[in-house]
């Protein structure tokens, strides 16, 4: 028997209310004028107050330190210190834009639209996923720069002793565990796949000879982070009845990234002194790298 | 009954009828001030500047709460953005010789230069931080979903493009902070499996930021990069009057 196909239509747009209209002259012209204006102004004045930064001349042999890329990058040049290059610089911010660009066409319900925080549990969501997001990338970050266990020693005097160096961070389970030296390259393919070793991006792994340790600091644990803690979160409040639908757990997934990427940006802005060294605002310094001048350390 | 008899005009109604009632006037402003429905739709309909909204929207979208004007600034930096970046094209020649002098010399001699440099490179923040502001202010009143997933895409590329734009305009004072950045920033493309290491090959021109790089940041900066966010944002605009206007509960 033959089934018929029936194409699923896709939304058409809403039929118009028109008696609830209002003209876009005068009423939306007019505060398109005046948002204008309050931005001009306001820039202007902001110009006329703050001037753009112009530093030395470009010098191919001076290296400032720290080097950092323009300021909305460095949550991507923050990545990189915690995982492999390829992964943080490329993979990860282009597996999730394709991600954040697929919203709709996951969640296609027409419900809930044109609306603030349009579901039951959204304003809770929305609070506790960035608060999740905020405080556990905050913690990761510490946990990985080694300061957990720097201040549990400074502070608390709880030492892990040799036992448990490898908790560290996250390179220490690299170097501080007994790794068998096989483990250091593992065959695993008879011919030469140079897909992550392309030239100069020195991944720790190649297809034919696996480092397994550098494979699972540099790979693996980051995106077990990274795919697993939202997943985890999602699942923790589609458990606890806050998630009832798709919108509900991209609500959980946008504003987690949204904190993630928050703290991510102003961690490599302001957290970041000489050598990515993790430091305060106020202890940050910047040597412009000009032989003899270089503070003393 | 009073009625209301016809006042003599008085100096001011005659100035107002010399300036704007006039064969010169009327010649670049096709009709007066609309100050009836039927009119105040026509001039939105017929102005080439005001033709891409529509002529009527639902009352809860002038509500100043529901969009904070996010999409709108964004583009209204964006023009700004051109207004300056022409001014500083004036003065700015993209070679290593001349780029940091040419930016002093805005900077100091050229009337308003370090105003139009300032101007140009806050707006840029601005515009990068309203676009993403824009996206989030559509993500949490749902305006993603359909009929406007392929606009949500559409904003997506334009989010990329935003990034890209001020990224390449970065490199264009060719001080310390424009060079180290953009080498950092490059090495991040240079990392990327397979591709990476072509990619920042063709991006800089060679294998370190150089006068090459200088060169194709700034084609890319002025005219690549602009004309393509253009398409995409006429793509952009057109869809939100095609898909129904601006997303309202059903």
């Amino acid at each position: 028997m033959a089934t018929a196909v029936v194409a699923r239509p896709v939304a058409r747009p809403q039929a118009r209310a028109r008696d609830e209209e209002v003209l876009v002259w005068p009423d939306l012209v007019f505060i398109e004028f005046i948002a204008a204006l309050v931005f001009t102004i306001t820039l202007f004045f902001l110009s006329v107050v703050v001037n753009a930064p112009l530093l030395d001349q470009a010098n191919a042999d001076v290296t400032p330190n720290p080097s950092k890329a323009p300021w909305y990058l460095l949550n991507l040049q923050e990545l990189l210190l915690h995982m492999n290059a390829a992964m943080a610089g490329i993979i990860i911010p282009t597996v999730w834009l394709i991600i954040m660009g697929a919203f709709p066409y996951f969640d296609r319900d027409t419900e809930g639209q044109g609306a603030w925080f349009n579901t039951e549990g959204a304003v809770k969501i929305t609070i506790v996923a960035g608060a999740i997001g905020f405080f556990g990338t905050w913690l990761l970050i510490l946990w990985d720069s080694g300061k957990i266990a720097f201040f549990l020693n400074d502070w608390f005097g709880i030492t892990g002793g040799d036992t448990f160096r490898f908790l560290e961070n996250v390179r220490s389970m690299q170097s501080q565990l007994p790794w068998p030296e096989w483990s250091k390259s593992i065959t695993y393919l008879p011919f030469n796949l140079r897909l992550l070793d392309g030239t100069g991006s020195g991944g720790p792994t190649t297809f034919q000879h696996l480092d397994f340790p550098g494979w699972l600091v540099e790979q693996a644990i980051p995106i077990a982070v990274l795919v697993g803690l939202p997943t985890l979160m999602i699942y923790g409040m589609w458990r606890a009845g806050w998630v009832m639908n798709r919108r509900d757990a991209l609500l959980a997934l946008f504003s987690g990234f949204v904190a993630a990427y928050g703290v991510l940006t102003l961690t490599g802005t302001a957290f970041r002194g000489q050598g990515q060294e993790l430091v305060f605002p106020w202890e940050l310094k910047v040597s412009e790298g000009i032989p003899g001048q270089e503070p003393g350390h | 009954m009073a009625v209301e008899s016809p006042t003599k005009p008085t100096i001011a109604d005659k100035i107002y009828d010399k300036m704007f009632h006039n064969y010169v006037w009327k010649s670049i402003f096709r009709t007066g001030y609309p100050n009836t429905p039927r009119n105040q739709m026509l001039v939105v309909a017929t102005n080439v500047f005001l033709h891409l909204h529509p002529t009527r929207i639902h009352r809860t979208h002038v509500k100043i709460t529901h969009t904070y004007c996010l999409g709108g600034l964004s583009f209204f930096m964006f023009l700004g953005l051109t207004v300056t970046g022409i001014l500083l094209m004036f003065y700015y020649v993209p070679s290593v010789e001349r780029a940091y002098l040419d930016i002093q010399n805005i900077t100091t001699t050229v009337q308003f230069g370090q105003l139009m440099r300032n101007m140009h490179r806050w707006m840029a923040h601005a515009m990068v931080i309203l676009v993403f502001m824009h996206m989030m202010r559509v993500f949490y009143t749902g305006a993603y979903k359909p009929p406007r997933e392929f606009n949500w895409v559409v904003g997506v590329i334009l989010l990329v493009l935003t990034f890209l734009l001020s990224f390449t305009g970065y490199l264009l004072p060719w001080d310390q902070l424009a060079f180290w950045a953009i080498t950092v920033g490059t090495n991040i493309a240079g990392s990327a499996p397979v591709l990476g290491p072509k990619t920042r090959f063709w991006l800089l021109g060679g294998f370190e930021v150089g006068p090459d790089s200088l060169i194709r940041f700034y084609t890319l900066h002025v005219i690549g990069l602009p004309l393509l966010a253009a398409i995409f944002m006429a793509v952009h605009f057109w869809r939100i009057r095609r898909d129904g206007g601006l997303a309202r509960p059903l």
